[in-house]
């Protein structure tokens, strides 16, 4: 099993849901982040005063798959968030040491 | 440990629930006190520990505190105990703890106590305001009695002798705080019916309020001195019976003290309530309208004693006596507001809307009784009332004094004053919207978002307060923007529909009688119908994109309508609840506003006109493409491209674009170099994939081979393509003209191979300028605008034209680690201005820095040459 935790542009998202439900992905875990990086914030002047924002708001999506789709939901993801610019975000792949489902207590894939 | 004491505790109890839940025990609190105090009497008879305390010269006092004192202990309420001795506190008394309370705790009673002296426990009091109240609560159980009066006796001596005000004040600040801490409850999706404001400690905050001030002793008190008229109490009655009636079956669910009425327990105590429709669902809704019917009594009532402690605190006499106030028929009593009588209503109903108004200018509440006049009397409000430009001002007036702790609208809405000068709006009323998201009836939430727009008019600390303060002080006519926020919603009465559109077409009648003149009527609607623009776009498009911008000016248009949506998007976002708003989304709100704002101020890309001329010249391309391209195929095209290219590039280049997009295929970049008929001159377009420094690469091809550069355009097409436009001399040599493009051609892919391989370029360029025309030239300038672009950094150079200079500019710009995406270059004799708009090549977004803009705006001055009229090469010579 593993986690994929990707960074991804806020209007992407429907995008993304979109293009993993197609391939049969459909739970996630959806978070509004603030992002630093080579995409900074920036400062707007507003009747003289300034207004700094110093993060990037992103979104952070969790997912847990079992190994052999891995690959497939990486390359969903990033076909969807791809344009090719700065700041169309990071995908992280992390493994899972154990999955559990509270209901029934069903462990490992079946648990996903 | 087996006590039989704490074993019939525990049947009472058990029985006392069963009774309960089959509906034949009405007084639970009560009872359930009784069975403890019993409990505690018999403990303390057979209790060897106490009689040898007693014997030995320490008698003690066992007294209830809390809630247990007041007599209000629900199934798994906390039971607060305090064993009180006269001065010194005897070792035996852990003995007696022990025997007293282990069996309770054993029994999973959650218990506290202290061991305390009098003045110990006097001391502690005016220290700590959590002891204070638990004390102002206290009760005698058993023991000596003596003790307990005597400490109470003290207590009341000291209280009112120098802790008054400071205890008063105790109680002012924990109520501010507590607002803070737990926020309106009643309205909340899990109200806290204890600490939140709306909650069983509003009562509480009273009783204490009248303990202190006038020593009551029990709740019935609050009416015989004077701190609730009749009506008033026999609400507080009503609303504390029903709200301590969900406090208990919410113990018994959740099985513990939980006074938090979760979302997943909604459904069930609804159900245990009784709340069923015919087939036996529980009626949530109907549930929670009436619980907050409850809680915003109490809410009220904590107003009222909110309001007393002020006044008590600040104003030394009270009057008793009626005054009368601005407005004839209407008189304050007890700093509350009444009508003079009800015959005075029938002849003058404008009565009805005066009595907010005063209430809002002084602050001064209306009475209950005025409040159930108002209320009966509201069908005086008719036809020519709503109409009436009078009451209509009076109504204006009161809406820009909607204010978060003194809301004058709410009072409005209770009475049926406002559905009823607004019917439109009855629809609303109660509303609720069962759901996580929104926690508020509709009817309040479009309250609370008047309240919110007139809270912008004080600044806070926070930077956004101070935005939304000088926004708010921008806007001139504060009614429209008042009115839209009331009425935004006026279409959700229908679910089904899209609230939006249909709010507007209901709010037109509203605004008709309103008397707003056409062009206020207009903005109200369109703010209106457009208020979830903002938001919406701002969290499905890319705001980093200037079309985003444009396409937002463009709908909203005029700068005065941005700053009202601005403020509506953030009224009703804050007044729909935290999951509607917090620093995320306000911060891609905040963005895109300045970002639309620039670009209407600018007027470049969103006007009227530029609109106009661009859907001209959307139609003539089409017309153009019509008989090789598909439509859709051309509009997706034509959507994909930026607003500037589309305003100054001409239809018939457009198509020429187009086709050259559409031979790009796979390659790097395509050019095409086509002669121009009238003057002899080359326009080369180029059309590729974005890639910084590209267009800089180009310049110095060009150069390297000789190839006059008279005029540049460069923009992006969208989706990361862009497209460049070179206005060139013909090399001299016309009879290899076409071997000179090719090896232009082949120098480009070099450039675009290898970063450095037109460095050697570079030192052709001169350093020296001669200017043909007579004057003395000026010198070279570099002017850089940040302001006017959210996107890009604006750089304009001014100078004279010489071989190779868009070369040196773009290259000292590219070797900065600057993107040229947008390009104006233009030659008018022997004088250029360059307008290069561009962006940061790491993180893709405008130059902030201040230090780096003063670089680059030196390093281009350096790599300008020395410009040199020939009246001085003459003296030199």
């Amino acid at each position: 099993m593993k986690k994929i935790e990707a960074i991804i542009k806020p209007f992407k998202l429907d995008d993304v849901k979109e293009a993993l439900s197609e391939i049969g992905i459909y739970g996630m875990t959806v978070t509004e982040v603030n992002g630093y990086g080579r995409q900074k914030g920036h400062k707007e002047i507003y009747r003289g005063a300034e207004y700094v924002v110093d993060f990037v708001p992103k979104i952070k999506l969790e997912i847990v798959v079992t190994d052999d789709r891995l690959d497939e939901t990486v390359e969903t993801i990033r076909s969807a968030t791809n344009s090719g610019k700065i700041g169309d975000g990071k995908i992280f792949v992390l493994p899972v040491e154990e999955a559990i489902r509270v209901r029934t207590g069903e462990r490992g894939d079946d648990a996903i | 440990m087996d006590s039989p004491e704490a074993k019939i505790l525990i049947e009472q109890k058990q029985e006392l629930i069963d009774q309960y839940l089959q509906g034949q025990e009405f007084n639970f609190l009560e009872k359930m006190t009784t069975r403890l105090d019993e409990y505690f009497y018999r403990v303390f008879e057979k209790s060897i520990a106490a009689r040898k305390m007693v014997i030995s010269g320490n008698p003690f006092a066992i007294i209830a505190l809390g809630g247990y004192g007041r007599k209000e202990q629900c199934i798994h309420s906390d039971i607060d105990l305090l064993i009180l001795f006269d001065k010194a506190i005897p070792p035996d008394v852990e003995a007696f703890v022990q025997e007293l309370l282990y069996p309770l705790w054993d029994a999973r009673f959650e218990v506290g106590y202290a061991v305390r002296s009098i003045n110990e426990c006097i001391k502690m009091s005016f220290e700590r305001f959590d002891i204070l109240t638990t004390v102002l609560d206290a009760r005698f159980i058993c023991g000596a009695s003596l003790i307990y009066s005597e400490f109470m006796e003290k207590f009341r001596q000291q209280l009112s002798a120098k802790h008054l005000k400071p205890t008063l004040n105790y109680l002012y600040e924990n109520g501010e705080k507590r607002l803070a801490d737990f926020g309106d409850s009643s309205y909340l999706v899990s109200p806290d019916v204890k600490s939140g404001f709306g909650g069983l400690r509003d009562y509480h905050t009273l009783l204490w309020y009248a303990k202190i001030k006038s020593n009551i002793k029990t709740r019935r008190d609050l009416e015989y001195y004077g701190f609730l008229s009749h009506f008033e109490y026999e609400n507080l009655e009503d609303a504390l019976n029903y709200i301590w009636d969900v406090r208990n079956r919410l113990h018994y669910i959740s099985q513990r003290k939980n006074d938090t009425l979760h979302f997943e327990h909604q459904a069930e105590v609804a159900g245990l309530m009784d709340y069923a429709d015919t087939s036996g669902a529980p009626q949530v809704e109907v549930f929670l309208g009436e619980l907050h019917e409850k809680m915003d009594f109490l809410k009220q009532i904590y107003q009222i004693t909110f309001e007393d402690i002020v006044s008590t605190c600040r104003i030394k006499k009270e009057t008793v006596v009626s005054r009368p106030t601005k407005t004839d028929g209407l008189v304050v009593k007890k700093r509350r507001l009444y009508f003079v009588n009800t015959v005075t209503i029938i002849q003058h109903p404008d009565l009805l809307l005066r009595i907010f108004l005063e209430s809002g200018q002084t602050r001064i509440p209306l009475s209950i009784e005025a409040r159930r006049v108002a209320s009966e009397f509201r069908h005086l409000v008719d036809d020519e009332i709503r109409t009436d430009p009078a009451c209509v001002k009076i109504f204006k007036r009161i809406l820009g004094m909607s204010m978060w702790k003194f809301n004058v609208l709410n009072v409005m809405l209770s009475t049926g004053i406002l559905p009823q000068f607004i019917p439109e709006f009855s629809s609303l009323v109660h509303k609720i919207q069962y759901n996580q998201y929104h926690l508020f009836p509709v009817d309040k939430h479009s309250i609370r978002c008047v309240q919110i727009l007139n809270g912008f008019k004080y600044p806070d600390d926070t930077m956004m307060g101070s935005l939304y303060n000088s926004v708010f002080k921008e806007i001139r006519n504060k009614n429209v923007l008042l009115v839209a926020g009331l009425l935004h919603d006026i279409g959700k009465a229908d679910p089904a529909k899209e609230h939006s559109r249909r709010g507007a077409r209901i709010a037109g009648p509203v605004v008709d009688r309103l008397g707003f003149s056409p062009v206020e009527k207009e903005d109200i609607l369109f703010l209106i119908e457009n208020h979830l623009f903002l938001a919406k776009t701002a969290t499905r498009r890319d705001i980093y994109d200037e079309e985003t911008a444009v396409y937002t000016a463009h709908k909203i248009g005029k700068i005065r309508l941005l700053r009202m949506l601005f403020l509506i998007t953030v009224a009703d976002s804050k007044a729909t609840g935290p999951k509607a708003w917090n620093d995320w989304t306000e911060n891609l709100i905040k963005d895109l506003f300045f970002k639309t704002m620039s670009i209407i101020k600018t007027g470049e890309l969103a006007s009227k006109k530029t609109q106009r001329l661009i859907e001209k010249k959307k139609k003539d391309v089409l017309d153009l493409l019509r008989e090789s391209w598909r439509e859709e195929e051309v509009n997706r095209q034509l959507s994909a491209m930026s607003r500037r290219y589309l305003l100054y590039v001409s239809p018939q280049n457009i198509v020429e674009h187009i086709n050259l997009f559409r031979n790009l295929g796979d390659r790097e970049y395509i050019w095409q170099i086509t002669k121009d008929n009238e003057s002899d001159m080359r326009t080369v377009s180029i059309c590729g994939k974005d890639k910084p420094g590209f267009y800089s690469k180009l310049a110095g091809v060009f150069f390297q081979n000789n190839i006059d550069i008279v005029g540049s355009q460069a923009y992006f097409l969208g989706d990361s393509y862009f497209l460049d436009i070179f206005n060139v001399r013909p090399p001299q040599d016309r009879l290899f003209e076409k071997e000179k493009w090719e090896k232009a051609g082949q120098d480009l892919s070099m450039a675009l191979e290898d970063d450095h391989y037109l460095d050697n370029v570079l030192d052709k360029i001169p350093t020296e300028v001669t200017i043909s025309s007579g004057s003395r030239p000026e010198d070279s300038q570099v002017r850089i605008d940040n302001e006017t672009s959210s996107f890009f950094t604006i750089i304009e150079v001014l100078t004279y034209d010489f071989p190779g200079l868009l070369f040196a500019i773009t290259n000292t710009l590219y070797r900065a680690g600057i993107n040229v995406n947008v390009a104006m270059v233009a030659t008018k004799v022997d004088q250029v201005i360059d307008v290069f708009y561009v962006r940061d090549i790491e993180g893709d977004q405008k130059i902030e820095s201040e230090e780096k803009l003063n670089q680059i705006k030196n390093a281009i001055i350096n790599r300008l040459p020395q410009m040199q009229s020939k009246e001085v090469m003459n003296e030199k010579n």
